[in-house]
């Protein structure tokens, strides 16, 4: 071929390209088969008032629904909880309805455990081998040979549990969650004589003090306290509320506040103590507060002796100056209001530090005032499921659980040290009601699929949400794509066929009536015509949210109480074997790993590293030079538990000592986008077991050793560019 | 001398780079089929001009929803299984019911995402379908009448006082 006519071909073919390029297709119109029913009109949408589960702060939802489809998830303006707001894992929770790995029907195991090789049955047999277990349990009068392992339920749904388990006659019903508050409600029984969460008046107060309580992210209700933190800054005219946060690892929350004050890992009880002490000292304190609870100055200062400011600034780290300074302002600026976290409350001394925040807010007198602290109108909880789980897992192992029933992913979000997953290989049956192919699911035996939350029925009383007793329903937005089931509907359905005890105690034919039967007791109505419309009028709203019950709880220190007094933390792990101290934190996108399943969550950049689709482990910058650590290296993170291996993170803003990796990732199944993603930092856990029973998951030292270049980090944009490390700097 | 031509090039291609820029701007770049042949030869002309048929009668959602919507295969069938039901193109219609497929129509009359065109609120204010449409009744194969450009949709909204403000339609 000649020169010139190649380059003639050649630009004959570029300009095709061009043009074809340019030329766009017309769109296909695809009609209905067959028409929608009457009252569905193509592209009007409906709005659906709901509450989200996705987590226990259950906040008000409106969903948008067109063609009979759910489309869009926001939250509902009328609801007191999070007032229209809702957070990027609400309106994920769509995800879960479309995801194209739900579980479509019953499925039995015909594989080895794990290997995730079902065959799919009918819901007949699926129900009918779920109840010849029972029966077979009840026949040999072994009925405390079934466990139940929830999350922490709250309504209709704990009621019906609760007596479906009381009915067949086992008491093991076990509600452990890794990030549920049972620190909180253990110590607000310990200090005021009543077992409750706290509710705190954010939005009023002008000298905030959160101890690791990372509220913004995860702690308690988040979308609540995100938009009541707004107001505190810029929702008064006069005031713009300080922000101090006390803790190792800089979060969204404490990134958001004026003074870091990054502490030494488990040393923050003493702080608190060291703060109260120079108050009383200064005689800053709320002199009439104090004698309301019953606390005398002269008595609490001598119990206070050591923890003099240099003993203090030692053993946390800090400037005397500055811990002074906070303490003055603490005091001086009222309302003024601290917060205890998970990172506090997961150390060996844990309870004994949370208790020790919470006499800081008794001498600055913020009980039960405005910009201060109430107790919440929560639903009851266990004080310590930690407690349960470790006695359920003793009789795991020795074999004498007979049948497991699982809602929830518990062997992805419980710790390894426990012990669980060994144990839960000795039940001979293991029966799982998720909607995605889990952890947990993989390693049971029978899968009785319960519907996704949009097409469920429900209702929730949201965790620490409000002053005043809240109810949202849950209503069905679509119909079931799938052919699942409730877990309630199931529950009941075991329990008519089990006949006797059970069935008395359950005559209920549908969950939705069970529902509609406690909804009834709660509004103070009958069954019947009246109520019918007032269940409507509910539905419409999506709950109840005006109480003619005025809150009357207040907070009184109970005079039994003692003085918290923290003793040094432990921590599992040698000092020179294991440098580091190990954090792990709830992912602000998938919390404890509930929300890995959803694209959407994993494709939401980290607000802190900007990591997408992937775990990584935080580095101060000191410390990874020390170690010849560069962004992005692969590591190797070895715990006296085991080890893992996952790219680094150089990341100013956490403690040189303290290295952190986010919770949520490395699940076994979970679907296509959750699976064999990330690790789970669960893993390297060791059980160190704190003050009253209660799990220390931060008293986990480690070590870290580079492996390669390539630990192929995904980031949404360069945070090593952009981080002001000037400003953040230790 | 070599360098004055080099300046004469350059401006002679700065001047080619610009009628060609401007070209871009004016000509129509939209390109796609006004006229697209359909799955079904489906005839505007007998439905709505030789029968008379309403346009309401088929695209029923156009006063109460932002979408006319197009009649379900089985409103179409439900009239032609008495009305000529052996001519070619009934007969590729039965073909799709049997199949239980949605007969893939191409779209004709598009707007981009970012512009919100509610049919109810035209119908409501009493714009004839043919305003924009064109005079369908006269077509055996549907095409699209109008640029649907948004000087077009203003100078609609100015002549009858609708609302030019930019919320109106970019929402």
């Amino acid at each position: 071929m000649k020169r010139r006519t190649f380059l003639q071909l050649s630009g004959m073919t570029a300009a095709g390209a061009l043009l074809a390029g340019c030329q766009s297709k017309n769109e296909k119109l695809i009609p209905y088969l067959i028409g929608p029913d009457e009252g569905v009109t193509p592209g009007r949408a409906t709005y659906y008032a709901s509450s989200c589960a996705f987590c226990p702060a259950g906040c008000g939802i409106l969903v948008r629904e067109s063609e009979g489809r759910a489309k869009k998830i926001e939250g509902n303006p009328d609801h007191p909880v999070n007032r229209g707001r809702l957070c990027a894992r609400g309106q994920a929770v769509l995800q879960e309805l479309y995801h194209p790995d739900r579980l479509q029907q019953p499925l039995k195991r015909s594989g080895a455990r794990g290997s995730g090789e079902f065959t799919r049955i009918t819901w007949a047999e699926g129900l009918g081998l779920l109840t010849a277990k029972l029966k077979e349990l009840q026949q040999e009068h072994s009925t405390d040979g079934l466990a139940l392992l929830t999350p922490q339920l709250s309504g209709s749904l704990a009621t019906l549990v609760t007596a479906f388990m009381r009915s067949f006659g086992s008491s093991r019903h076990v509600s452990y969650e890794l990030l549920a508050p049972d620190w909180l409600r253990l110590a607000d029984r310990q200090t005021f004589g009543q077992a409750g969460l706290p509710f705190y008046d954010l939005a009023e107060t002008r000298y905030l003090l959160s101890f690791g309580a990372d509220f913004v992210e995860n702690h308690l209700s988040p979308v609540q306290y995100g938009n009541a933190f707004g107001r505190m800054r810029q929702g008064r005219d006069t005031v713009r509320g300080h922000f101090t946060y006390i803790g190792g690892r800089m979060s969204l929350t404490c990134a958001s506040a004026d003074r870091w004050m990054p502490a030494r890992p488990g040393s923050e009880g003493a702080l608190a103590l060291g703060m109260a002490r120079l108050i009383l000292e200064e005689k800053l304190h709320d002199k009439s507060a104090l004698a309301a609870n019953g606390l005398r100055p002269e008595e609490l200062l001598g119990r206070l002796k050591p923890y003099d400011l240099p003993r203090v600034a030692d053993m946390t780290g800090l400037a005397k100056e500055s811990i002074a300074e906070v303490a003055r302002e603490f005091a001086g600026t009222g309302p003024s209001l601290a917060l205890a976290g998970e990172s506090v409350a997961f150390q060996s001394n844990g309870p004994e530090s949370v208790r020790a925040i919470q006499l800081l807010n008794m001498l600055a007198g913020s009980l039960n005032r405005p910009g201060g602290i109430y107790p919440a109108a929560a639903p009851s909880g266990p004080d310590n499921s930690f407690t349960q789980l470790m006695a359920l897992i003793e009789s795991m192992q020795a074999g004498r659980i007979k049948l497991a029933l699982i809602k929830g992913d518990p062997v992805h979000a419980i710790p390894p040290a426990t012990g669980f997953q060994q144990a839960l290989d000795k039940v001979p049956f293991c029966v799982s009601f998720a909607t995605l192919l889990d952890d947990s699911a993989l390693q049971a035996d029978l899968i009785l699929p319960d519907h996704a939350a949009l097409e469920s029925w429900g209702d929730v009383e949201p965790l620490a949400g409000s002053r005043r007793p809240l109810y949202g329903l849950m209503q069905p937005v679509v119909m079931p794509l799938h052919d699942t089931r409730q877990f309630g509907d199931v529950l009941l359905a075991a329990a008519s066929q089990l006949g006797g005890a059970p069935a008395a105690a359950l005559p209920q034919k549908s969950w939705l009536e069970f529902l509609k039967g406690t909804v009834a007791k709660r509004v103070s109505g009958k069954m019947g015509e009246k109520f019918e419309a007032r269940w409507v009028d509910l539905l419409r709203r999506g709950g109840q949210f005006e109480s003619n019950r005025g809150p009357d709880n207040v907070y009184r220190r109970a005079s039994a109480s003692s003085l918290p007094d923290p003793a040094r933390p432990r921590f599992a792990g040698d000092e020179t074997q294991y440098p580091l101290h190990l954090q792990v934190y709830p992912s602000s996108a998938f919390t404890d790993g509930r929300g890995a399943p959803f694209p959407w969550l994993q494709q939401l950049p980290d607000p802190m590293s900007c990591v997408v689709w992937d775990s990584w482990i935080e580095i101060n910058p000191v410390t990874a030079a020390g170690l010849g650590i560069s962004q992005g290296d692969l590591v190797e993170v070895a715990s006296p538990r085991g080890s893992l291996r996952l790219p680094a993170v150089i990341y100013p803003g956490i403690r040189p000592d303290l290295v952190a990796i986010p919770l949520g990732q490395g699940h076994k199944g979970g679907g296509r986008y959750a699976r064999e993603r990330g690790v789970n930092p669960l893993a390297l856990l060791v059980l160190v077991e704190g003050s009253e029973h209660q799990p220390a998951w931060n008293a986990t030292r480690v070590r870290l050793t580079r492996v390669s270049k390539s630990g192929e980090l995904v980031t949404a944009g360069h945070p090593q560019g952009s981080y002001r490390s000037d400003l953040i700097g230790i | 001398m070599k360098s004055s031509w080099l300046i004469v090039g350059l401006v002679f291609a700065a001047g080619l780079l610009a009628v060609a820029l401007l070209l871009l701007y004016s000509l129509p770049l939209e390109i796609s089929d006004r006229s697209p042949v359909q799955p079904i030869a489906f005839s505007h002309k007998v439905h709505a001009g030789a029968n008379g048929i309403p346009c309401l009668y088929c695209h029923r959602y156009a006063p109460v929803s932002s979408s006319a919507g197009i009649p379900a295969l089985a409103d179409c069938r439900a009239c032609h299984l008495f009305i000529s039901p052996d001519s070619p193109e009934i007969r590729k219609l039965m073909a799709y019911w049997d199949k239980r497929a949605a007969i893939p129509w191409v779209r004709v009359n598009t707007l981009p995402d970012h512009v919100y065109f509610p049919h109810m609120m035209h119908i409501r204010a009493k714009v004839d379908c043919s305003v924009c449409h064109g005079a369908v009744a006269t077509m055996e194969r549907i095409g699209r009448t109008a640029t649907l450009k948004m000087g077009w949709c203003l100078g609609c909204h100015r002549r009858h006082k609708a609302s030019i403000d930019c919320w109106t339609c970019h929402i």
